[in-house]
């Protein structure tokens, strides 16, 4: 496959080819679309948690003058006999049905032409509801006899979840396991055993740009225009609801102001779409910052880890049991499930693992991706783990993990052989830029500090596939047609360079034609770090062919070799004028193989390896437990930065969200109600709040079989972030904090607790 | 109805006549910062707002008195016209420096402080600071003017004692030369967030004596609270660690409410830390 070259356009920080777009705001959004005769639809949502749905009165909403129509789960099914969705299972209805499962669900719509018409009307609409005991917390909810769903769904187009066709008497949506070597037989005979559980909170995306999706269903033809992250997925799902080819659905999607994996698979879509083809008129819904916080959010979890270790301090063996809550309904929290279960023991070589995964049903708004499909929460718990089991050992936390560490050639615990991971690389600079062997003041006064490190990978969603099409026109000049959705990350820049590295073009001068599935190919999402690694090898391929095949022209045109004619001289030799085009295309989808269902044993589980090394240095005030983290250093594996800039960008802008997620964010509930759902009061980061040394740096490697050495940056700085700031604070105060957010209270305590056990 | 009005009185009449009696539900708006966040949480549903910006020349400008004792402040003076004031930054530097805390400057840029009073939210920052100044407001209604002092000012959460149809016009402040002042604000979240605690202080030192002092409290309590018992352990006497820390211990009587920002107890404590360093601090 490719290797580096010198080339001219990799490596380059060209700036976002849409920047002055943005910045003159004429980018396009699907906030700005109206279509005419267009109708507003705005959400009624449940009050309750978990209730049956007695009667739903609209009739004073639908007498409101201007109301268009009140839609309830009974005028969809007049149209869609069966208005179930979701990209595992097929579990969430269009609008509720029967019962509501979770505190924001929406029951009704309202459809207006003047949205505030249309808000004015929620406000008259009347539910009746029958309370049923709702369960909120994920352990409990795994036995409780309080059931959010009579039956499992599971969606026909995710063959491995088959088996749980029918599942009745649970909430256990999916059960994950990975079996390696003897773990009973190594915990029996360990020198020292250790065992620690963690916990995770509810955070959600805040995406700048809420959701909006505007669909337009007529003449059987169905047009959407979304904020989503999957075009592909949605037509296919969109298709598969309405019974349709998929050739009468069509998908567009232009720019979106953040998605970070919550605008994936099919959200707002499957209700708009179903409204549009009830009234036969286009819908538009728009959803407002506070609606965001019950559309999609990142799974809280438990985490119970066990593992047996030597004296030396070698691990032989590791026992997770990672329980997920994924809120009223599945979304993709299945394969978060299994996609952060199966790294869930770290990457670290151990003889023996043991791996539960649980995904669990309760009455929270519902869980999906976000930014590291669940590897941030794993890697909370394993390093952690891994300070606490060094600080009893006496062993320094560095060495423990050199000594433990997944080297490249060696199999993960799941048995595919670790290539092109540069974790030791990554731990090191991390080590090396917050200066882990300079003297650190311990104490002044009041204030302690401390620091920390932690490291942490994650495996890529596989198998997924990737389709291109370059098009040189008449002219010389190029187009080329993906699904990637551009979000803000910079995909079109990075593709851009890379056909203009095969094609010798100037990048900027290369036009991304933006997701519309009647245009553009298959993609099967934006998300995951795997566009850069998939569509860019992908849009490589296509701009090769097109590359070829403008040589091959040359050749039919008898032009002797190496005569090195532009492409606009070729077409008008051939055509005697200024026409045709060449059409190079691409597919990609990289080596598979199916993990053994009972052991999760494979050749090869994932593409490629998220790599991701933080460290950080906190100052705690000891008489207060307020804290702060005075330097912070994230380190990523990128293989090969396509463009350095836009990497950094990525390093620090998952920083930044991770960094909310560890010490500020949480979605707080009181019997099933959320009570903090608006930006006034669920806090996000700002600049203010992040440290002054944040230091966001990719090690020197090369992914091989990447697109000119490059892998996914997107997610890995996620990773091992929180720990290193657990890590440190533990460092400093002498105690480690299981659960997150690590707020100045809970540093409190810890420290409380410590001085009255008699301790520091 | 749909939607609201939205008017601009150019006269104090026109503004009482839009308010309308106690039953009515327009509200006078200020910046509007408060009113949207409860109307975008359908906290309350107004038919109509009612701008004060050009009801009447006296709700506008900071102006120091010709003797230089005191500022009279327009209730609708914005945050950043306060914190970027020469006079205000050279007389009351505690309110320049309070402001660079206070939410963002977008936020800063439309607020005012008399919709900052009048919304009687206990988790502000500038309500225990203008109490610790001994400041008082103009009140203007339907039925004339009144001086109230802002100690009988807040009724409660949410609550004050302005009378129906009754708006803020003025807030007077003292100026206090020789007196040391703070505000310190206690997040527990992020940098640009309502206070977990604040503390406002005044100082007035002769030598080593403190001769007298301010000690108001916020964000812990439903109102903004002076701390009477703590002052009066500190008023005529000097200022050593030992009296320091009983002054902080004498508040473990106040009832604080715990929230989302920190529970009742750390809040407590956060308090005692925090008021004991600041008052070292401010006595050195
Ligand atoms: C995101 C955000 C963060 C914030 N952070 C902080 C912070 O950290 N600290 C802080 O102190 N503040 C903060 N604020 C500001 C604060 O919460 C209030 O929003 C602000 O002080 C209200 O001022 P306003 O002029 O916008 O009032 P408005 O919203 O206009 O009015 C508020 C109330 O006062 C009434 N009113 C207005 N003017 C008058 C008047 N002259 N006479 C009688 N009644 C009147 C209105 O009818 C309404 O009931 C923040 C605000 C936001 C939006």
């Amino acid at each position: 496959m490719a290797t580096i070259t010198a080339g001219s356009q990799i490596g380059r920080s060209i700036p976002r080819l849409e920047s002055r777009d943005k910045v003159t705001g004429r980018a396009e959004y699907t906030h700005h679309l109206k279509l005419p005769g267009m109708l507003y639809g705005k959400i009624f949502r449940s009050t309750m948690p978990h209730a049956k749905i007695r009667k739903v009165d609209t009739s004073a909403a639908a007498a409101l003058p201007g109301v268009y129509r009140v839609v309830t789960i009974d005028d969809i099914r007049t149209v869609i006999p069966h208005p179930y969705y979701g990209p595992a299972f097929h579990d969430q209805p269009v609008l509720a049905d029967g019962k509501v499962r979770f505190a924001g669900e929406p029951v009704a719509v309202v459809l207006a032409s003047d949205p505030a018409v249309a808000e004015e009307a929620l406000g008259l609409i009347e539910a009746e509801y029958e309370e049923l005991p709702a369960v909120y917390d994920e352990l409990e909810a795994a036995s409780s006899p309080h059931l959010v769903h009579d039956e499992l769904k599971p969606a026909a187009t995710f063959p491995d979840l088959q088996h749980l066709k029918g599942r009745r008497g649970t909430n256990i949506a999916l059960d994950y396991k990975m079996r390696r070597g003897n773990v009973d037989a190594a915990f029996a005979s360990a020198d020292h055993v250790f065992e620690h559980e963690f916990r995770t909170q509810q955070v959600m995306h805040v995406p700048m740009e809420p959701f909006v999706t505007v669909a337009d269903v007529a003449n059987g033809q169905a047009t959407l225009h979304t904020a989503s992250q999957g075009p592909s997925f949605v037509r296919i799902e969109i298709a598969r609801l309405l019974g349709w080819p998929e050739n009468r659905v069509r998908v567009k999607v232009p720019h979106l102001g953040g998605g970070f994996g919550g605008k994936l698979y099919i959200k707002l879509e499957a209700l708009v779409t179903s409204l549009s083809l009830l009234v036969a008129r286009p819908v538009k819904i728009s959803l407002t910052m506070e609606e965001q916080f019950f559309m999609v959010t990142r799974h809280p979890c438990t985490f119970r880890i066990k593992s047996a270790v030597t004296k030396a301090g070698k691990i032989t063996a590791r026992k997770c049991e990672v329980w997920w809550n994924g809120g009223a309904y599945a979304d993709i929290g299945p394969r978060v499930t299994q996609k952060a279960g199966f790294t869930s023991a770290g990457p670290y070589d151990i003889e023996n693992v043991w791996i539960d995964s649980f995904a669990v049903y309760t009455n929270r708004p519902p869980c999906g991706a976000l930014r590291g499909f669940g590897a941030p929460q794993t890697a909370w718990a394993y390093e952690c783990h891994m300070d606490m089991m060094a600080r009893e050992l006496d062993l320094d936390p560095v060495a423990f993990r050199r000594m433990n560490m997944l080297r490249n050639g060696r199999p993960q615990a799941g048995g595919t052989v670790m290539e092109d991971a540069d974790i030791e690389a990554s731990m090191d600079l991390a080590l090396e830029r917050i200066g882990w062997n300079a003297p650190l003041e311990r104490v002044s006064g009041n204030i302690r500090r401390g620091r920390g490190i932690a490291i942490g990978f994650k495996g890529i969603t596989a198998p997924t596939t990737s389709v291109a099409i370059v098009n040189v026109y008449a002219d010389g000049s190029c187009v080329l047609y993906i699904s990637t959705v551009d979000m803000g990350q910079g995909s079109d820049t990075v593709m851009a360079q890379i056909v203009g590295e095969v094609l010798n073009l100037d990048p900027e001068k290369i036009k991304v034609i933006h997701p519309d599935t009647d245009v553009t190919p298959y993609d099967m999402g934006t998300l995951g770090s795997r566009s850069t690694y998939h569509m860019g090898t992908a849009v490589r391929l296509a701009a090769e062919d097109a590359k070829n095949k403008i040589e091959e022209l040359a050749r039919d045109l008898d032009m002797p070799p190496g005569s090195n004619l532009p492409v606009a001289e070729l077409l008008r030799k051939k055509y005697g004028m200024q026409a045709g085009n060449i059409i190079g295309t691409g597919s990609f989808m990289p080596d598979y193989q199916k993990p053994d269902p009972e052991t999760g044993q494979t050749r090869k589980a994932t593409p490629f390896w998220g790599v991701g090394a933080s460290s950080a240095e906190v100052e705690i005030d000891m008489e207060t437990g307020e804290f702060k983290v005075t330097k912070l250093v994230n380190i990523a594996d990128v293989g090969v930065p396509i463009n350095p800039k836009l990497v950094e960008a990525q390093l620090s802008g998952a920083g930044i969200m991770q960094y909310g997620f560890t010490t500020i964010e949480n979605m707080i509930f009181r019997d099933g109600q959320l009570t903090n759902g608006s930006l006034a009061d669920y806090k996000i980061p700002s600049l203010l709040d992040m440290p002054k040394v944040f230091i966001n740096e990719a090690t020197r490697s090369n992914q091989k079989d990447g697109p000119f050495g490059a892998k996914g940056a997107g997610e890995s700085t996620t990773i091992a972030l929180s720990p290193a700031i657990g890590n440190a604070i533990a460092d400093a105060i002498g105690v480690h904090i299981p659960d997150l957010p690590v707020t100045p209270e809970a540093v409190y305590r810890a420290i409380q607790s410590l001085k009255n056990a008699g301790g520091h | 109805m749909i939607g609201l009005d939205i008017h601009e009185p150019q006269s104090l009449e026109e503004a009482f006549a839009l308010l309308g009696d106690d039953e009515s539900t327009a509200r006078p708006m200020g910046g509007g910062t408060a009113l949207m966040l409860m109307m975008k949480a359908r906290l309350f549903k107004p038919s109509a707002l009612v701008s004060l910006a050009k009801a009447d020349p006296r709700f506008h400008g900071i102006h120091l008195s010709s003797d230089g004792k005191a500022f009279t402040i327009g209730a609708m003076t914005t945050f950043a016209a306060l914190e970027h004031h020469d006079a205000i930054a050279k007389h009351l530097p505690v309110i320049t420096q309070t402001m660079v805390t206070l939410a963002n400057p977008r936020v800063r840029n439309v607020a005012t402080i008399g919709g900052n009073l009048a919304h009687a939210d206990p988790h502000l920052d500038l309500p225990p600071v203008w109490l610790s100044l001994d400041s008082s407001i103009r009140t203007i209604g339907p039925a004339g003017e009144r001086i109230v002092p802002l100690a009988d000012f807040f009724a409660g959460y949410y609550e004050t004692n302005l009378l129906p149809g009754e708006l803020i016009m003025q807030v007077h402040v003292p100026v206090s030369p020789g007196w040391r002042r703070r505000y310190v604000k206690i997040t527990t979240r992020s940098a640009h967030d309502w206070p977990a605690v604040g503390i406002a202080l005044g100082l007035q030192m002769q030598a080593e004596l403190c001769t007298d002092v301010r000690i108001v409290l916020s964000a812990a309590t439903d109102r903004p609270l002076r701390l009477e018992a703590a002052e009066s352990i500190l008023r005529g006497q000097k200022l050593t660690p030992g009296r320091i820390a009983d002054a902080a211990q004498a508040t473990g009587d106040i009832h604080i409410e715990s929230d989302s920002r920190g529970s009742a107890d750390y809040k407590a404590h956060l308090l005692k830390v925090h008021l004991a360093r600041a008052l070292q601090d401010l006595s050195e």
